[in-house]
């Protein structure tokens, strides 16, 4: 049995009532670009990471969320004015975060297996 | 005792130890050190731990030392929501329409200087893993030249064996230890970054610079504060420069008591702190109350809980800092110190920055080049900044003779003061210069608004040995304060009026 619960999102609405549903747990959440019937993304440093995140997600600590978002299409997320942009102040994907803290890791940092890994592991 | 040597023969006769080096302490000397040194190859670890205030009032702090947590960068975070205060009354002459009363939420400010230390914090933790430095929450101490002992909070022990060892472990405020009441009712700087509610009326005891810009924030947000100093202000810097700075934050609000000193601090009934202090001048008592007490009065090395008597590094015995060469050496080979712990050493973090890349880059064997601690240029943050590089007037004075330096100045206003009707009598311009020949420039002062911006390109003229003829060859840039630097002129010799006048 999993420590932490998983959750998929699509967008940010549904990223927002996932969140207000947990209060007051540790919540990591991943954003990726959309992907397609294939299942592949169109953010090509989305594809190299994905991997590399699920690699180390055995070291989430029990009990925490881990909500893996879909941003949604290139087009939506190349405007400067989406809300992952504005309100959650997100500079590119993917982004591994860990909601409510500074702890982020953003673009070639999530290619970092050892970085990914201490995000999970450390206070 | 026996262990370490056997373990030291040990290792001398394998020739491997845990790291190549250890760096106790994780603020701005130690991670600059260890970082620089992780890129040339070494095996570094970095102990890094806080041990709570005095009055474990508050929790303890990230990764980044107090540059990062407790010092410059709240500091200068505070100073420019202070500052804002000030440019909204100017606001209203410039045509702004803003609605009286305008107030200051503390809360609101703290959560935005927290959050930003905590992405510093954070960021510092991914550049050592991402270096490969070895990060570790634990408290260092010296076992002998080779051997560094770690505990973590729980108490629990690690042994780390190092080539060398650098010691960083900076300073902490300290306490009066005679005041009855200070250590209880009082609070440091280390806790004033930190408080998740307004320390209200203050009393901030002290006249360093900590002292000085934190009555300079306070005031400046809106709360009613007042500096006690027992002698004069901002020591060691120059004085006449440290008159204005004071001059201004009077003219703007903060109360001062000169040359008082307090007795004892009793916490009254409804919560209250009454302070008893002495006005040395005339022997008096006085007392009054306020919601906080801050003390300012100096700092003191982290260098007790190290076991450094244990293996005869050499400390100062008037400041208890570490005695080092000029390459950072201690008394004992292969332990290296540097930063604020350093004695002689300019408490601050650029040059801990940089003597922690240069000491990592000799002993990784890439660089003979030593630290130049010469030419450090600085800046107060108070309400009206300072900045200065080289020496103060009485230091030129006193090296070189009153009659061999020539003092230019000028009382000069900014610009942006005249529309908005504040007073600019405090902001100065101090050039000493060598009285003959060139007229090398031995120190250079301002007051004025961003006086740190305006001194650092000064400072690096200063490093190339900038004369005055340089300064007045150079054309100002226009309308700025900086500019009048270029245009002084009149010299104290002269007895002239320095305030300048017009184009």
């Amino acid at each position: 049995m999993a420590k932490y619960e998983e959750v998929s999102v699509r967008g940010y609405d549904e990223f927002c009532q996932a969140v207000s549903e947990r209060k007051g747990k540790d919540i990591f959440a991943y954003f990726s670009g959309d992907k397609d019937d294939q299942g592949k993304s169109w953010c090509p440093d989305c594809v190299k990471a994905e991997p590399v995140v699920r690699g180390e997600m055995a070291h989430l600590p029990e009990g925490s969320v881990f909500i893996y978002c879909q941003v949604g299409e290139r087009a939506y997320w190349k405007n400067p004015n989406n809300d992952f942009k504005k309100t959650l102040k997100l500079s590119g994907v993917p982004t591994l975060l860990r909601y409510g803290t500074p702890q982020k890791l953003v673009e070639e940092e999530c290619f970092k297996a050892d970085l990914v890994k201490m995000m999970f592991t450390e206070d | 005792h026996n262990f370490s040597f056997f373990l030291s023969f040990f290792l001398f006769l394998g020739g491997k130890y845990d790291y190549d080096l250890v760096v106790i302490g994780g603020g701005s000397g130690g991670l600059a050190c260890s970082k620089e040194a992780a890129q040339f190859g070494q095996k570094v670890a970095v102990l890094d731990y806080v041990d709570p205030t005095v009055k474990g009032k508050i929790k303890i702090w990230g990764l980044g030392g107090t540059c990062v947590n407790v010092g410059c960068i709240p500091k200068k975070l505070i100073h420019q929501a202070a500052l804002f205060g000030t440019a909204l009354k100017d606001a209203k002459k410039y045509g702004w329409q803003i609605s009286e009363p305008v107030c200051h939420d503390w809360a609101t400010m703290m959560e935005g200087v927290q959050n930003h230390v905590r992405s510093l914090n954070w960021g510092h933790r991914v550049q050592l893993q991402d270096k490969k430095v070895k990060y570790l929450n634990f408290k260092g101490s010296l076992v002998d030249e080779h051997t560094v002992k770690g505990l973590t909070k729980a108490g629990k022990e690690t042994i780390l064996t190092a080539k060398n060892i650098v010691i960083v472990t900076g300073g902490r405020p300290k306490y009066p230890t005679n005041i009855p009441g200070a250590v209880e009712h009082g609070i440091t700087s280390d806790d004033m970054f930190w408080l998740k509610k307004s320390p209200g009326k203050t009393l901030v005891v002290g006249a360093s610079y900590v002292a000085l810009e934190c009555a300079g924030f306070l005031t400046g947000i809106g709360l009613d504060t007042t500096v006690m100093v027992r002698s004069i202000a901002l020591r060691g810097f120059d004085q006449q420069m440290a008159g204005l700075v004071t001059d201004y934050m009077e003219t703007y609000g903060t109360k001062f008591a000169w040359k008082c000193v307090p007795k004892r601090v009793d916490k009254l009934s409804s919560g209250a702190l009454q302070v008893t202090w002495t006005d040395t001048q005339t022997g008096g008592e006085h007392q009054d109350t306020y919601d906080s007490v801050l003390w300012a009065v100096g700092r003191a090395p982290e260098t007790k809980a190290l076991g450094l008597d244990k293996l005869g590094v050499k400390l100062n015995q008037e400041t208890g800092k570490i005695v080092l060469a000029t390459d950072e050496s201690t008394s004992v080979p292969n332990i290296y110190a540097l930063g604020d712990i350093g004695e002689g050493r300019p408490e601050l973090t650029p040059t801990a920055i940089k003597a922690g890349k240069l000491l990592a880059r000799r002993l990784a064997g890439q660089s003979a080049e030593l630290m130049n601690y010469d030419n450090v240029p600085t800046t107060v943050f108070t309400p009206l900044e300072y900045g200065c590089v080289g020496l103060s007037e009485e230091e030129a004075e006193k090296r070189h003779g009153k009659d061999n330096i020539e003092v230019y100045h000028a009382f000069y206003k900014p610009l942006e003061f005249t529309v908005a009707e504040r007073d600019a009598s405090q902001c100065y311009i101090k050039v000493v210069c060598k009285r003959f020949g060139d007229q090398t420039i031995l120190g250079l002062h301002f007051t004025g608004p961003n006086a740190g911006e305006v001194m650092q390109g000064f400072a690096m003229g200063f490093q190339c040995g900038a004369t005055y003829s340089h300064l007045s060859q150079t054309v100002g840039i226009h309308p700025t304060c900086a500019e009048e630097v270029v245009k002084v002129n009149i010299t104290k010799h002269s007895g002239l009026d320095a305030t300048v006048t017009g184009c």
